[in-house]
């Protein structure tokens, strides 16, 4: 990795800005001692290659993630979960080179779930995307930071985004666990519920979805199963034009006990979801978005299964549940990838050991 | 641009079309994935949904040029 030079961090940190290598705003200058320190709080060698990442095919080996990392304000703490995040994009079917080079609005969404949430402090709960977390704005951008400055994803040369979202500077939370009524989303995905995983899936910025709960209307948990369904089944989603991918949604932990209460889990949620998110073949027609054939006197799933859905528990209770449309457009769709968070490596750091210890 | 790259690598003469807008990003994929001489052509922006009165006129602008290009 090569090294500049500056007389002081000021001229190092414009440096950095004209060299393309920030995301517009302040970094931390990754001195070779910030960098190292973060490089062991991973365990793993500096030069280990963790994969390649497009569009520039970069290597991205430890030492360029822990860079990213210590420019983005992460703790050494944090770096697990960066590291995890990083695989995870690096997956062939995250189709990160392509969702770096579209014209879509797309960012990758980190979802933490298990231990490390509390170990780094990534937060669940009102607010959980911004502002105002240090773990989960800097956890975020540090992936962003890597897929400029290793990816090469530039704004206007590589990165053709038309318009961007704020969540391309950031994107990450933790699932609420302790106030979902639900087992985690990551159980759903085959893992334990004491293993501590990301789930990386690239998607539109979060649209709202107001859902107003009545305790004495039976029909309100299916009321609410439609509102979610009718924001992905958008016709102007892409979810809803191409009628594929998949989307993430987050219930807020009242909406998530009203529907506990209706005698529903996660799995259910989705599947209902799933079954009411359609879009008629006229409407499609209406719209300027549709492509190939489309019958007019049918409806189309805008999901090819109900896994294609994630949902987990979010954000402070109230009105509001968010949904994630997706671009979908990549060779494999854009998956959402689950990656395990390898936190053993990380002994050697005193202060990550005690953290550890306490929540263990 | 990375479709044209493609085919290159399979055997098949390629040219890339590539429009104004598009085309830094031509440079830096052709660049990328080591083949920074890989032939374009550069297109006005925008071509796709402009109509095929618009479309024809491009392409009868452009033909006998990507023509050439593949002659050499």
């Amino acid at each position: 990795m090569s090294t500049l030079e500056a007389i002081d961090e000021y001229e190092a940190l414009e440096q950095l800005h004209a060299l393309g290598c920030t995301d517009g705003l302040p970094v931390v200058i990754p001195t070779p001692d910030r960098v190292a320190r973060m490089v062991l709080a991973t365990g793993l060698d500096a030069d280990m290659s963790l994969g390649t990442m497009g569009p520039n095919q970069g290597d991205c080996t430890v030492e360029k993630l822990a860079a990213a990392a210590v420019m983005a304000g992460c703790q050494p703490d944090y770096a697990p979960v960066v590291l995890a995040a990083a695989r995870a994009v690096m997956d062939p079917r995250f189709d990160l080179t392509e969702m770096q080079a579209t014209t879509h609005a797309i960012a990758p969404l980190i979802i933490v779930n298990g231990p490390a949430r509390e170990w780094c402090g990534i937060h669940g709960g009102f607010g959980a995307l911004g502002p105002g977390y240090r773990a989960n704005a800097s956890i975020g951008r540090a992936l962003r930071l890597a897929m400029i400055n290793v990816g090469g994803g530039r704004s206007g040369t590589s990165d053709m985004a038309l318009m961007g979202h704020p969540g391309k500077f950031t994107m990450c939370l933790a699932e609420d666990e302790a106030n979902s009524p639900f087992a985690p989303m990551h159980t759903m995905l085959g893992h334990d519920a004491d293993s501590s995983v990301v789930t990386v899936v690239g998607v539109d910025a979060p649209q709202s979805v107001i859902c107003v709960t009545d305790a004495d209307d039976p029909t309100t948990p299916d009321r609410m199963l439609w509102s979610l369904a009718s924001a992905l089944a958008n016709v102007t989603t892409n979810n809803a034009a191409l009628r594929r991918g998949q989307a993430a949604i987050a219930l807020n932990p009242d909406h998530a006990a009203v529907f506990a209460e209706a005698g529903h889990d996660l799995a259910s949620v989705r599947d209902g979801v799933f079954e009411r998110a359609q879009v008629s073949g006229a409407e499609l027609l209406k719209s300027a978005g549709v492509m190939g054939a489309v019958d007019p006197d049918r409806s189309y799933p805008c999901f090819e299964q109900p896994e294609d859905l994630l949902v987990f528990v979010a954000g402070g209770g109230g009105l509001y549940s968010v949904v994630f449309p997706s671009w979908c457009a990549g060779p494999h769709r854009n998956r959402a990838v689950t990656m395990p968070i390898e936190v053993g490596q990380a002994c050697e750091i005193p202060a990550f050991v005690n953290l550890r210890s306490e929540h263990l | 641009m990375r479709d044209g790259i493609r085919i290159a690598r399979r055997g098949v003469p390629s040219i890339s079309l590539v429009t104004d807008e598009f085309w830094p990003q031509g440079d830096f994929v052709a660049r990328s994935v080591g083949m920074p001489e890989a032939p374009r052509v550069r297109l006005p922006h925008p071509v796709a949904g402009t109509g095929v009165e618009r479309m024809a006129l491009v392409a009868g602008d452009l033909a006998a040029g990507i023509i050439d290009r593949f002659r050499g």
